[in-house]
Parts: structure tokens; sequence; C-alpha cells
């Protein structure tokens, strides 16, 4: 076919042109997957720490927000250093010399009556509800030189993050989403029993296998099991019965335990569509409660995951559309040089009776043989930068921060200080950059738009072309 | 056969309106070999475009077989051209990338021929001018004389009546102008063609049936013999 023949010729003698146009288009494209791949290697792994925190098949959690202290520092573990040595106070009760301490809290956690689970289960498109206590244990020992001169500072305290498990609603809340990788699970006969299990990152760090044994609240407790969460999740480290946790756990006051309470209700809605309705639902039933989603769980996920992520959305996106404008304009102009170049040409083609549209139709040809090589090229560009981001990008870290429920005092000159350090649990998470079917499809559809203007840009002259006056160059 | 009447083409250049054909009168019968002559400048190269329908007049007819070239629309025209008018240039105007027999098949490609047929009248067109062992060569791996006998060739290869040639031996050493020259004259009397040619070549114009010569727009027509006598402006 001479519509081919003349093509293929055409593209051969302006190689180099049709390199540069082919080029420019690839690597709008080739960043266009590259950006989209990194956003959504992003948004999976703010996926994956969003399943970890809030576990599989849960839609909803409802938590409240602590109350905050009233009057004179009274309430949960004081600690006060002074020459005396160290006293630790729980409520009214204190306790000087040397001594270990091993409080089972629920610092950043507000409490909820565990009667609103039932309450929240009965509301319109509930699939169910689970009740949780998230809680730290923090473990400190104190020396009985502590304050005297040269009896050296308060060591670094311990703590580690311990869930009370609802063993009746095992298909929601934070364990759902893990892998039991060696022993076995909570199961419902475990309600009343000092049994956990770790998370297998905590079990290495710690050493703990099962069978160990672990302290928390100076209780022991056996570990029958080992948990893999999904990577990236912001796990707690242990995991016992909800039941025993509720007995174990120091109330905000810092006496009495958690008997019939819970710090967040984990809740499933019958269908994605109705997670709003039931978040409007439980906000009616519980005003002064935090109703969290997915979607407003993520803004509170920090580090370099989120910075990755506005990183990918603001920047990634302006750049491949700055890129792509460039590499059409670029395009276009090379487009409508080449068609300048060969006006004598096209002047001799319609001498010989071309009609102009055959004529636009042979440059529109060539201009889309350019976008297609350009979207081949591109998409090859855009997949080898996506597995190049995959093996550079170092580890994405999600930030939550969680108070401590202790509270650090210092008698000095001045009077009392205190402190109330703030925890933050940090999670690395890898990011696989991967581009989906559709996002190559739009833009190798884009890269062939762009020959396509190139080529419309450079018609467009053809079109205005005399033959008289092309011709008249000649001369 | 062409009939110009009252023919005028004037161009505008800023503010001056330059005529470049002035109130032109001329019939050309059929199977006349016309050559015209004249100064650059002078309106040659605005006549041949007239009458080959690449330029329309700006008042008077151009009728070609009863057809006004001036009134009729763009697409007719075009038609014409690819069926009808042959067109030779002085610098060939062969498109680089496309061998001997792929500048002549480009004629054939508005005509809508089939492969088959198309590479028949190629082969043949080649044949006609002495180009056969040519026509995989593209026009760079080609002398001048070549290239303007494979521009004869794309011209012919439709059969067209009509046959404009501006200045075809304008860019040819003596030799191969003479091989040109004697080309022409035998295709105009085998195809028995209407053949109009542009040219500053006295030998050329000499083989002509009619001489025209151009003077600031206006053409003046002689005896071919005894304009070949004269210097051209």
């Amino acid at each position: 076919m001479f519509f081919l023949t003349y093509l293929r010729r055409e593209l051969r003698r302006r190689i180099r042109q049709s390199v540069v146009i082919a080029l420019g288009l690839a690597l709008g494209v080739g960043l266009v997957i590259a950006v989209t791949a990194a956003s959504a290697g992003v948004r999976n792994a703010q996926a994956s720490v969003l399943k970890g925190l809030y576990g599989v098949g849960t839609d909803v959690t409802v938590t409240k927000k602590p109350a905050p202290p009233k009057g004179r520092p009274g309430g949960g573990t004081r600690i006060q250093i002074g020459p005396g040595g160290g006293t630790v106070c729980n409520g009214s009760k204190c306790h000087t010399g040397a001594q270990k301490v091993d409080n089972l809290t629920s610092p950043g956690s507000g409490i909820l009556p565990a009667s609103v689970v039932a309450k929240i289960a009965r509301l319109r498109d509930v699939a169910g509800a689970a009740g949780g206590l998230v809680l730290t244990d923090t473990q400190l020992t104190i020396p009985a030189s502590i304050g005297s001169a040269g009896g050296g500072t308060l060591p670094q305290p311990k703590s580690f993050d311990v869930d009370g498990v609802d063993l009746g609603h095992p298909a929601l809340g934070p364990l759902s989403a893990g892998t039991i990788s060696a022993g076995r699970n909570l199961a419902a006969a475990d309600a009343r029993a000092n049994v956990a299990v770790v998370d297998s990152s905590y079990a290495i760090a710690n050493k703990i296998k099962t069978g160990s044994t672990i302290t928390i609240a100076k209780t022991r407790f056996t570990v029958v099991g080992i948990v893999r969460q999904p990577q990236g999740g912001s796990a707690p480290d242990v995991y016992i019965p909800l039941v025993r946790a509720q007995a174990l756990a120091t109330g905000p006051a810092g006496k009495g335990h958690l008997r019939n309470e819970v710090t967040t209700v984990y809740v499933a809605a019958r269908s994605a569509a109705d997670i709003a309705s039931v978040r409007s639902q439980i906000s009616a039933l519980l005003p002064s409660a935090t109703v969290t989603t997915s979607s407003s769980l993520a803004s509170q996920v920090t580090g370099s995951l989120a910075s990755a992520g506005r990183l990918a959305s603001d920047l990634g996106r302006w750049l491949s559309v700055l890129v792509l404008i460039a590499a059409f304009a670029v395009a276009s102009l090379l487009m409508m040089a080449a068609v300048a170049r060969r006006v004598r040409e096209f002047g001799t083609l319609k001498a010989l009776g071309w009609r102009s549209r055959r004529i636009v139709a042979q440059v529109m040809g060539e201009s889309l043989a350019m976008g297609v090589i350009g979207a081949a090229a591109g998409v090859a560009l855009g997949l080898g930068g996506a597995a190049l981001i995959t093996a550079l990008a170092p580890k994405l870290t999600a930030t939550l921060a969680s108070p401590t429920a202790m509270r650090f005092f210092s008698a000095g000159p001045a009077g009392t200080s205190g402190s109330s350090p703030s925890a933050t649990h940090s999670v690395a998470v890898p990011m696989i950059a991967s581009a989906s079917a559709g996002a190559i499809v739009v833009a190798a559809l884009l890269a062939i738009a762009g020959g396509l203007i190139a080529g419309t840009l450079g018609s467009w002259r053809i079109g205005q072309l005399r033959p008289a006056a092309a011709l008249a160059r000649v001369e | 056969m062409y009939q110009l009447s009252s023919v005028t083409r004037l161009y505008q250049k800023g503010r001056r309106t330059v005529p470049a054909v002035r109130d032109l009168d001329l019939t050309i019968p059929d199977g006349e070999w016309l050559a015209v002559q004249g100064r650059t400048g002078h309106g040659k190269t605005t006549l041949l475009q007239l009458l080959g329908g690449l330029d329309r007049p700006t008042s008077g007819s151009v009728l070609l077989d009863g057809a006004d070239l001036a009134r009729l629309r763009e697409a007719q025209v075009t038609r014409l051209r690819a069926t009808s008018i042959g067109f030779i240039f002085q610098t060939f105007n062969l498109v680089p990338t496309l061998t001997a027999a792929e500048n002549v098949e480009a004629a054939l490609v508005p005509l809508g021929a089939g492969l088959a047929q198309r590479r028949r009248r190629v082969a043949a067109a080649l044949d006609s001018v002495g180009l056969a062992d040519r026509a995989r060569h593209l026009p760079g791996e080609l002398s001048g004389g070549q290239q303007q006998r494979v521009a004869i060739a794309r011209a012919l290869v439709k059969e067209p009546t009509v046959l404009l040639a501006d200045e075809p031996t304008g860019n040819l050493d003596t030799d191969t102008r003479d091989e040109i020259i004697a080309l022409l004259g035998r295709l105009w009397r085998e195809l028995e063609l209407t053949m109009v040619l542009v040219t500053h070549d006295s030998t050329l114009a000499c083989q002509a049936q009619r001489v025209g010569v151009m003077h600031k727009g206006r053409l003046t027509l002689q005896p071919s013999r005894a304009a070949a006598q004269l210097e051209p402006g």
C-alpha cells in the first residue's frame, strides 16, 4: 500500500526527528506511568497500614478521647524523684524505695462502657460489632539509689502494646488481619485464661516463642501463638483475651479496673455503601465518641508514608502533566517545522492531483506512528521507572502518636516539674510501585493523542497551502 | 483545447498591486506544442500555473475542453490535474524518500488504480524514458538528467492530454538537455500531447510549433522558427 510505503520512508528519512518526537512523548507517558505506579504504591502501602490498624473486615472504629487530668496530678502512675529516693504513687497509694512498676493502662484512649457494643450492633446496616481494649503495659525498675548523690538517673521505662481481644467476634478487630505463624490463635475457651498471642516482630525482637511466658501487669501469661500481621501494619505487640485485659488494666485514675469497659469498638457495615450511614448513626448514639472510617484514619497517618503520598499525588501529578504538555508542545512544533520543510513536496503532490485531505492523512499517519512508537517506548520506560522506584525507594514509615500513661515529676529548687512523654508508633512499609493496566492504557492513549495533536497542527498548514504558492518557493 | 479570455492575474505585494498576467487572450489547440519565453518575473510561470489550475485568475476565464478552471471547485480542479494535466518542474520535485518507481506511482495514487495496474503502468512509463533499470533507485542516487526523466515519466504515467513544463532543461548540462529535448519531442509526437513549455532555452523553444514571449504580463505569439532566433527578453 502506497500510504504505508510513503509513511515508512518518511519516518526513516527523518529518523532523528521521529526519535526526538517519539522520545518526548515516551518521556511524558513514562513519567505518567511511573508517577501513577508510585502513587498506587503509596496508596497500597497506606491501605496496608490501615488494614493493620483496623483489622480485616472492620469498616468503622469507635473510640473516645481520654479525659484530661483534673486538678493536681493525681491520676495514673506518678513517679517522683527526690533526695529521699524514688516515690511511686498510684492514685493516693505511694511507695518509696526500690521497686518494680508494671502497669497495664489505656493512656491514649478514653473509656467506653462495654454496653455500647451491643447498642452499636443493633444499629441499622451494622453487620457486627466487637469491643476491644487498646492498652500499654509499662514496666520500670526503680533502684534504691535513685535521687541520692551519684545515684544515677531514672532508667527508661519499657513498654509494649497489649490488645484485649473479644474472642466472641474473631472476624473483627486487629487480630483478624493476622496469620498465625506458630502455635494457635486465641479461642473462645481462652476467655478467662492467662494466654497470649504475640506479634511476630515483637517475638523476634524479644526472643519469645510458643510456650514462653511474658509478664503483663505483674501477671504471667503463656504464649500460645505467634501472629504475623500484614506488612506495614501498626500491629500491637501482644494480644490477650478481653476479659483478662479488663481485669488487669488500671483505670484512668490509677485505680480500679476496666471491667465492663472497652476503649475501642470495631464495627463492620453490611456493605461499603453503608459505612457513611453507620458512621452517622454511631455519632448520633455516642456524641462524645470519635467515629473513624478508613478514609478519616488515613489522614492521621504521618511520617514518610504520608509525605510520599502527598509527593506522589501533588508534585508527581503536576510534574507529569507539565512533562506531557512539554512533550505535546515539542512534538507539535517539530511536526509543524517538518511540514514547513516539506511545503515544496506537498505542493508537488497537489500538482499531481493529491487532494489536501490525502496529504493530511499521510501526515496524520506519520504522527500517529510516532505516537504509537512513543506510547510503546513510554510504557516500557514507565514500567522500568516503576521497577526502579520499587528497587531504590527507601522503606516508608507510617507514624501514629499515642500518649503514655506515665508522668514524670522532678522536685527541684523551683518546685515540681512534670512531663507526660508521648510514644509514637512507627512502622516501616515497603513501597511497591505497580502500574495498573488501566493506567498503562490511558498513558498510551495520551501519547497517541499527543501524536495526533502534533499531526493536526502540522496538517493545518497543509490545508492553508496553495499549490502555486508552494511551488513558487522552488523558484 | 485551451481557451483563455481576458485573463488577468494580480498579486498584492504590500500595498502595491503587481499584474503578473494582463488581459491575456490565448487559444491552444489540442496537440499543439507552445513554448513560452520571456524574462524572469514577466509572468511565464504564472501563465503556466493558470493553465494547470494551480492558480486562479483575478479576472477572465481559462477553459480546458470547455471547463473553466477559474470557476471550478477546488476538488474538481484537483481531479482535473490528477487525470488530464502533467507537470514537469525545473528542479524535478521528486520526493526524496521514494524510489524512482514510487515517485512515478505517486501520480497514479489519486486515480485509485489497483496495485497491479499501477505497477504495470509505472514500469511502462519508466521504460518509455529509458529508466527501467533505475526503478528502485532513490532520486539522490540518480543524475540530474535521470531525475528529470523520472519526473517526465511521473507526468506522463497517467496518460494526460496536457503536459506543462516549467524550465525542464534549466538545471541540466548541454548533453543532458539535448537528451531531454529529444525525449520530450518524441513523447509529444507519440502521445499527441498538448504541450506548453516555459523556457529560456532557445534550442528547446525552436522545437515548438509556436513561441509566445511574455513581457510585463502580456503575451506576444510568433511563429516558432522566427521566434527561436530572438534573444529572450
